[in-house]
């Protein structure tokens, strides 16, 4: 027999003061956080910040630390501007599908959504979401002064734009840098790679794995946005035109000698595993000291800088992707950026506009990343200005040597709007590109069997 | 039900009837929320999905969208893609299915003469049929197959295979997703097999052991031909299963690499869902479905035969 009986009635009396707690502690604590907040510098802002109050609007994010931080100081845009506003976080996976499948049946569930730059030619084909310039040129919803447009990325704000108008508004990017241990760099004399044969040869300089070192990795997982996010400034680099006269062509010389730089790479130098890697593994493998170097986003030198994980703090530094045969270094145009879905009625489009406006302003983004409170700092702030922010800067530097100046060279200067392909058909061109690489990367198919057989698939794609 | 001879009048027989029609009513009306339940939640959408298959419907070029009639179905027979991913589908589904049935079959028979242990060893096999498909997939990915740190890639090393990239090299990894759903469901058919044999005859056997029948003539003259339903039953459903399957594969290969392990129900979700060509993608369907039904079909009919 039990000593305890519980009754029913103490069961729920129970259970209720117990859901009233730990459902009001963190509501009772964020509104504490959203009063002490100083609100004057949103203020200091011509426009009426409360003119949409009482509207409730749906975002959808991924579950990513620079997502996290803006919903943790959300509660301060609540008492700014009365509006509610509920995050869902769908993994990066899943993001696309589920917001193409609520613009295409114009529900209109997420008022705005983390948006991949890549699908904003789709959804401007449909007409899915708003052309934004006339919500930054109206006076009462935007002040152009305290706003100030211009500051944010050029090559993302390009990114997200179709034919000269703009869809999204950039919150968060990221640029693709080579990243090496400085440590194993200088034991042998390497200096990092200018160009792609320097690069093939520090890799294989430094491939031991019988010491359990490989040289480098790149991503080897099929996907639009995993093999065919690394690709793209390879053949862009060997000089490769995804429209050729105005047609679409993947295949050809400089397209075969990009796909085969890369396989010979990921063959001598990389890990084998690396070919099913996308870049949380790549990133876990570098900081337990498992690569040598790889290419890829600046954001994941938080990964490789994380003090719970990471063994190879202090001994890593980056440098911009090495030149290709063409002269030129390419890096990706990558940002989430939020647009407007057009299915919304007009006052919660403002609302969402005045959503937006509030987290890709400098003053939110300062205070989502070296101002936050929590541990976790973001690397893609969207303004200029803040890049060079002395605190700014200092808290990005600590991630290793040439952190910052790689990261701002690439910006400024290895950008490139026709990084890949901006057309509706986008998706399935990805995809289509995603599967022959990875053909010719495990050997299914030659280099230029793949590539002719992608270009076969996507001339139907292209057809009206 | 009708009134028996011609001792109960005729006014009887109308009463048996308003009575039988009565509840046949009854029964129907029982009966329609469930079946308009079903009617909602399966037939309208399939009969949605053919129609769409005779529509173009591509997100990407809104512009093109129409009622093309056949020529999904046309681009479809013409399409290599299509073609070798129904043979990856067949032979993914033939393999599965025949060593499940096999393992199956000489594990119930080995676990039919053990005396002990008999309870703990089912309870154990069982539990890969209750893991969600896309659970194991992960699994088998992240833990077993991962060269140089899974498991099973620890073993290859250690036997003097050397280390393999499991599901990097399209048939080593074909072979891993075929391995994979072999082993989540042969205690499938472990369990039903072991269920009708446990209900075999014991005195036929022992007329057989009075007329020295060897322990293989045993198997090939009573065992087999007493298990025949159950195996055709268990064939019928890993079949129909193995045909659909998609959550696994998923998982684990994505259909990679290239498209080395990409079944039939996966080429159709990527056409559908990821190069948003929805009327393609239905056409893709509609032949999976076509496909099912005829296999299944021939497979019935080779129950009912004999």
């Amino acid at each position: 027999m039990s000593l305890f009986k519980p009754t029913r009635r103490a069961f729920l009396k129970a259970g209720t003061a117990a859901t009233a707690l730990v459902g009001l502690a963190p509501a009772v604590l964020r509104q504490a956080a959203a009063q002490e907040a100083d609100l004057s510098p949103y203020k200091s802002a011509k426009i009426d910040w409360q003119q949409t109050s009482g509207e409730t609007i749906t975002v959808a994010v991924i579950p990513a630390s620079y997502f996290d931080n803006l919903i943790a100081i959300a509660p301060q845009f609540k008492t700014l501007t009365g509006i509610d506003v509920r995050f869902e976080k769908i993994p990066p996976a899943q993001i696309r599908q589920k917001s193409v499948i609520d613009l295409t049946s114009k529900t209109g569930i997420y008022a705005t959504h983390a948006a991949d730059p890549m699908y904003y030619s789709l959804y401007a084909a449909n007409k899915w979401v708003e052309p934004l310039d006339s919500y930054v040129s109206n006076k009462s919803l935007t002040d152009a002064d305290w706003f100030k447009f211009d500051d944010i990325i050029p090559a993302w704000r390009n990114a997200d734009s179709i034919d000269g108008k703009l869809y999204g508004v950039p919150y968060d990017g990221e640029v693709t840098i080579q990243v090496y241990r400085k440590d194993l760099y200088d034991a042998k004399g390497l200096k990092p790679a200018d160009d792609l044969t320097t690069f093939v040869s520090n890799a294989a300089a430094l491939n031991t794995p019988n010491d359990r070192v490989w040289g480098t990795a790149l991503r080897g997982v099929a996907g639009a946005g995993q093999n065919m996010y690394i690709y793209p400034s390879i053949f862009r680099e060997f000089g490769g035109q995804w429209f050729k006269g105005g047609k679409l062509t993947v295949n050809g010389p400089e397209a075969e000698a990009a796909l085969a730089w890369y396989v010979e790479l990921m063959h001598k130098s990389a890990p084998t595993a690396a070919a099913n890697w996308n870049w949380p593994d790549i990133a876990d493998a570098f900081s337990q000291g498992t690569l040598a170097s790889y290419i890829d986003a600046h954001s994941s030198a938080s990964v490789v800088n994380n003090p719970e994980k990471s063994k190879v703090i202090g001994k890593v530094a980056y440098a911009r992707w090495p030149k290709g045969p063409s002269g030129k270094r390419v890096t990706s145009i990558w940002n989430w950026g939020f647009p407007i879905n057009a299915a919304l009625p007009e006052k919660k489009k403002k609302a969402t506009w005045l959503f937006i406006q509030w987290a890709a302003s400098a003053e939110t983004q300062a205070r989502t990343a070296h101002r936050f409170a929590g541990p976790t700092k973001r690397s893609g702030v969207n303004r200029t200005s803040i890049w060079r922010d002395p605190d700014y800067v200092k808290l990005m530097n600590g991630f290793g040597h040439n952190f910052v100046e790689a990261t701002m060279e690439s910006l400024q200067s290895d950008t490139d709007v026709d990084w890949r392909p901006r057309v509706p058909q986008w998706p399935a061109i990805g995809d289509t590109m995603a599967t022959a690489i990875q053909s010719a990367l495990s050997g299914q198919a030659t280099v230029k069997a793949a590539l002719d057989d992608a270009q076969r698939r996507v001339e139907p794609m292209m057809r009206g | 039900m009708t009134a028996p001879g011609a001792s109960a009048g005729e006014a009887s027989g109308d009463l048996g009837r308003v009575l039988a029609q009565r509840e046949r009513k009854f029964a129907m009306s029982l009966l329609a929320p469930a079946f308009l339940a079903l009617l909602a939640t399966t037939t309208f959408p399939l009969m949605f999905l053919i129609w769409t298959s005779t529509y173009r419907m591509d997100l990407a070029m809104p512009f093109a969208d129409g009622f093309i009639g056949l020529e999904n179905y046309r681009i479809l027979l013409a399409d290599e893609r299509f073609w070798s991913s129904l043979l990856v589908s067949l032979i993914y589904t033939g393999s599965t299915v025949t060593l499940q049935v096999t393992l199956g079959l000489a594990l119930a028979l080995l676990v039919m003469d053990m005396k002990r242990g008999q309870g703990w060893f089912r309870l154990i096999a069982i539990l890969p049929v209750v893991l969600s498909p896309a659970v194991v997939g992960m699994i088998w990915r992240t833990f077993m197959l991962a060269p140089e740190f899974g498991v099973v890639d620890y073993l290859a090393i250690n036997a003097g295979l050397g280390s393999k990239n499991w599901l990097g090299d399209p048939l080593l990894a074909m072979i891993s997703v075929i391995v994979i759903h072999t082993w989540q469901w042969t205690p499938f058919a472990f369990m039903v097999l072991l269920a009708s044999l446990a209900s075999l005859p014991e005195d036929i056997y022992e007329a057989a052991r009075l007329d020295r029948a060897t322990a293989w003539q045993r198997f090939r003259r009573i065992t087999l031909p007493l298990l025949r339903p159950a195996i055709v039953m268990v064939v019928i459903m890993r079949t129909m299963v193995a045909l659909t399957a998609f959550a696994a594969i998923f998982t684990v290969t994505a259909g990679g690499p290239g498209t080395a392990t990409e079944i039939l129900n996966l080429y159709a979700y990527r056409k559908s869902f990821t190069e948003l060509s929805i009327g393609y993608g239905s056409a893709l369907a509609v032949a999976l479905l076509i496909v099912t039904i005829v296999i299944s079909g021939l497979l019935f009919a080779l129950r009912r035969a004999k």
